[in-house]
């Protein structure tokens, strides 16, 4: 059911909701990044660098619906790693997906930084929070399980829960979803997707409805292109 | 940060940002540092307005100024040519992706004391009250010849050697009066002072011609600018910096740059050091090896109007050519607004500024000030402008100018593009930008 479609032409009439993946460095955004990427992909081979992954465009068909929605998702480039992403990496962002690792709760902690950051680059965007490397959790519970008696440090274990999660939610108020992933074996990656795509269809659709009756049609931005891009473009449109 | 690095690059200003994005590109390991907590140095776009009014000591009680994180606030004030230097590395680099831009309204001139809209069709050069009807038909002749003159075909030169002879001589010849000259040398050909008049004439038609082409690309004026400010511009290419590899530290003093036999070998912060092959940085980063060439006046105007005479625009710019107010070098005036993002709704951010000449720099600008009406609040900064004292061939630092008060990026790319090739010994490789996922569909 509801198979992601891929989409080929170029220019099209839907326009793309940018999605923004952000957390701590290591979290999994880029495991993530290429989840979403791969499944587009007949072969998903040698793709072991992160140079040169910087967006990446999907479409997915809303069910019961003749929509489609093209989520268009970044990466940070691994900015963060040192210092800070860019305020421009928020703007125009429909959506921001907070990701953490499970099975450290340092990076669950510092969710709320980075939510001070979508407030002020990006303050209309769409919040969604995800749990990943739900696969370590998985494991460490089988071991803890299996060594219940033997003296482990629990510090170590230390895990993240749904219970933390829901609260987390409850506390800040704009979350308008959470999911739980791991890139490792896919679990709950592409649900995530098709959900968060589905969430933010009604916002967007609305908002673009009101750009393609307004009348200011040309006091919109625009990106630039070079001339044989435009070139191309009026080919693909000629209808 | 203890690692060797091919390049460190200090400052994440534009000229540093569009270097840093280039090395990488070209596959060099690079390190890329700033002092401060935020990216883009002095072509910063400062956010929230507090950010700003705090430096001069003022407020913003009671939202006077609306809200302040819809603020955007450029220090220095430039727009991209259409068809300009900068935009070529936009759209080559693959940066304009990021960004989202608007062509400025309108562009105007300065003509005995009052202003008057650069013609930007033949409809509006005809209405146009900038010239006679006598010297229009003058000055079609003379666009005509810019525009067909070709190097390579002497028959196109109509007698006129553009390389030897003067634009002197070239105003002549097509009997263009003084009125004109001065709106085609400092409007079209956006010349900052009357120097050019005595040189080969190629140069100035060159810049004629790049004024027409950026003009017939998207039609209302030759100028663009971003969405949310000029300092997404650095952050774009320091993003494609990031993207190919490149590492960010902000928040970093530099503390010394450590040399060995003459040549630079690293950057000391604290107690680490990177080692480097090379440093590329601004002038701000390497006092003892720049010298001071001028200053530069920029008053930035928060006006809840637009500009009086502009027919309400949103967005423009107005050249005050020199001779007009007896000075040396001409004053700009430019004007972007919330429909921009980068003020409040209904909020106007004016900017005007030129090369200083004399020891009261404000006393220089009033011709432009007096062209804003009402002004809500005026910030003025007076800047110095500095220029490297060795070219980096020999000890491998590399230092950027400080940007001048020229109303758009040309500048600003040569000096970027000079200063690669300087560093890497070849001209940037535009096809060394791999194709990305995106681009794969």
């Amino acid at each position: 059911m509801n198979e992601p479609v891929v989409s080929s032409v170029k220019p099209s009439r839907v326009p793309e909701q940018k999605v923004i993946l952000l957390g701590d460095f290591g979290v999994g955004k880029t495991s993530l990044f290429r989840r979403f990427t791969n499944d587009t992909f007949t072969t998903s081979t040698d793709r072991k660098s992160t140079l040169g992954l910087d967006f990446y465009t999907r479409s997915f068909q809303i069910p019961q619906q003749s929509d489609v929605v093209k989520i268009q998702l970044w990466d940070t480039g691994g900015m963060e790693r040192v210092a800070s992403v860019t305020s421009s990496y928020y703007k125009f962002a429909e959506a921001a997906v907070l990701v953490f690792d499970l099975h450290n709760p340092d990076t669950f902690h510092s969710l709320a930084q980075h939510m001070i950051e979508v407030a002020s680059y990006a303050e209309n965007c769409k919040v969604f929070l995800c749990g990943n490397k739900v696969d370590l959790v998985e494991s460490v519970n089988e071991e803890e399980h299996a060594s219940r008696n033997s003296s482990i440090n629990s510090r170590e274990y230390e895990t993240v829960s749904i219970r933390d999660m829901e609260q987390f939610c409850e506390q800040t108020s704009v979350i308008t979803n959470m999911y739980v992933t791991s890139c490792k074996t896919n679990q709950g990656v592409s649900e995530m997707f098709e959900d968060i795509s589905r969430q933010i269809r009604n916002a967007s659709r609305a908002r673009y409805e009101l750009a393609k009756h307004s009348v200011l049609q040309d006091e919109l931005p625009f990106q630039l292109t070079d001339d044989e891009e435009l070139e191309s473009q009026s080919q693909t449109c000629a209808c | 940060m203890d690692e060797e690095y091919d390049a460190i690059v200090l400052g994440t200003g534009l000229k540093e940002c569009i270097l840093s994005g280039m090395l990488s590109v070209s596959g060099k390991k690079v390190l890329h540092i700033d002092r401060n907590k935020y990216y883009g140095g002095e072509s910063a776009s400062i956010t929230p307005l507090e950010d700003l009014l705090s430096k001069y000591n003022l407020n913003n009680e009671g939202d006077q100024y609306g809200r302040g994180r819809d603020w955007n606030v450029d220090l220095i004030p430039k727009f991209l040519m259409a068809n300009g230097q900068l935009v070529k590395l936009l759209i080559h680099t693959g940066v304009t992706r990021y960004l989202e831009f608007k062509s400025v309204e309108g562009s105007y001139v300065y003509k005995g004391g009052r202003i008057s809209k650069v013609p930007a069709d033949e409809r509006e050069a005809l209405a146009s009250d900038l010239m006679g009807l006598f010297e229009k038909r003058r000055f079609k002749n003379f666009l005509i010849f810019v525009q067909e003159y070709n190097l390579e075909d002497p028959k196109t030169w109509k007698d006129f050697d553009a390389r030897t002879m003067t634009m002197a001589q070239l105003y002549e010849k097509f009997g263009l009066d003084e009125n004109t000259r001065d709106f085609t040398g400092h409007a079209l050909g956006l010349q900052r002072d009357d120097d050019y008049v005595k040189a080969p004439a190629y140069s100035t038609m060159k810049r004629i011609k790049l004024y027409s082409e950026s003009l017939a690309r998207y039609g209302k004026s030759p100028y663009l600018y971003p969405m949310y400010g000029l300092g997404e511009l650095p952050q774009g290419f320091a993003r494609l910096s990031a993207i190919y590899g490149g590492t960010y530290m902000l928040d970093k003093p530099v503390d010394e740059i450590v040399m060995e036999g003459g040549k630079v070998v690293g950057v000391k912060s604290g107690e680490e050091i990177a080692r480097c092959k090379q440093v590329y940085c601004d002038p701000s980063y390497v006092s003892d090896r720049v010298k001071k060439v001028g200053q530069v006046i920029r008053a930035i105007c928060l006006l809840d109007h637009p500009i009086p005479n502009t027919k309400d625009a949103l967005s423009t710019q107005i050249i005050i050519p020199q001779k007009q107010v007896g000075r040396k070098s001409d004053i700009y005036v430019s004007l972007v607004s919330y429909t921009h993002q980068v003020a409040a709704k209904g909020w106007f951010v004016a900017m005007v500024s030129t090369t200083v000449e004399t020891a009261t720099p404000e006393e220089e600008i009033r011709p432009g000030l007096a062209l804003l009406g009402n002004i809500r609040q005026k910030f003025v900064t007076v800047s110095d402008y500095y220029e490297p004292t060795e070219d980096g061939t020999s000890n491998q630092i590399f230092i950027s100018s400080s940007y001048d008060a020229t109303t758009h990026f040309e500048t600003t790319c040569l000096d970027v593009l000079d200063i690669f090739k300087r560093g890497t010994g070849e001209d940037f490789d535009f096809s060394k930008v791999k194709h990305t996922l995106e681009e794969d569909m």
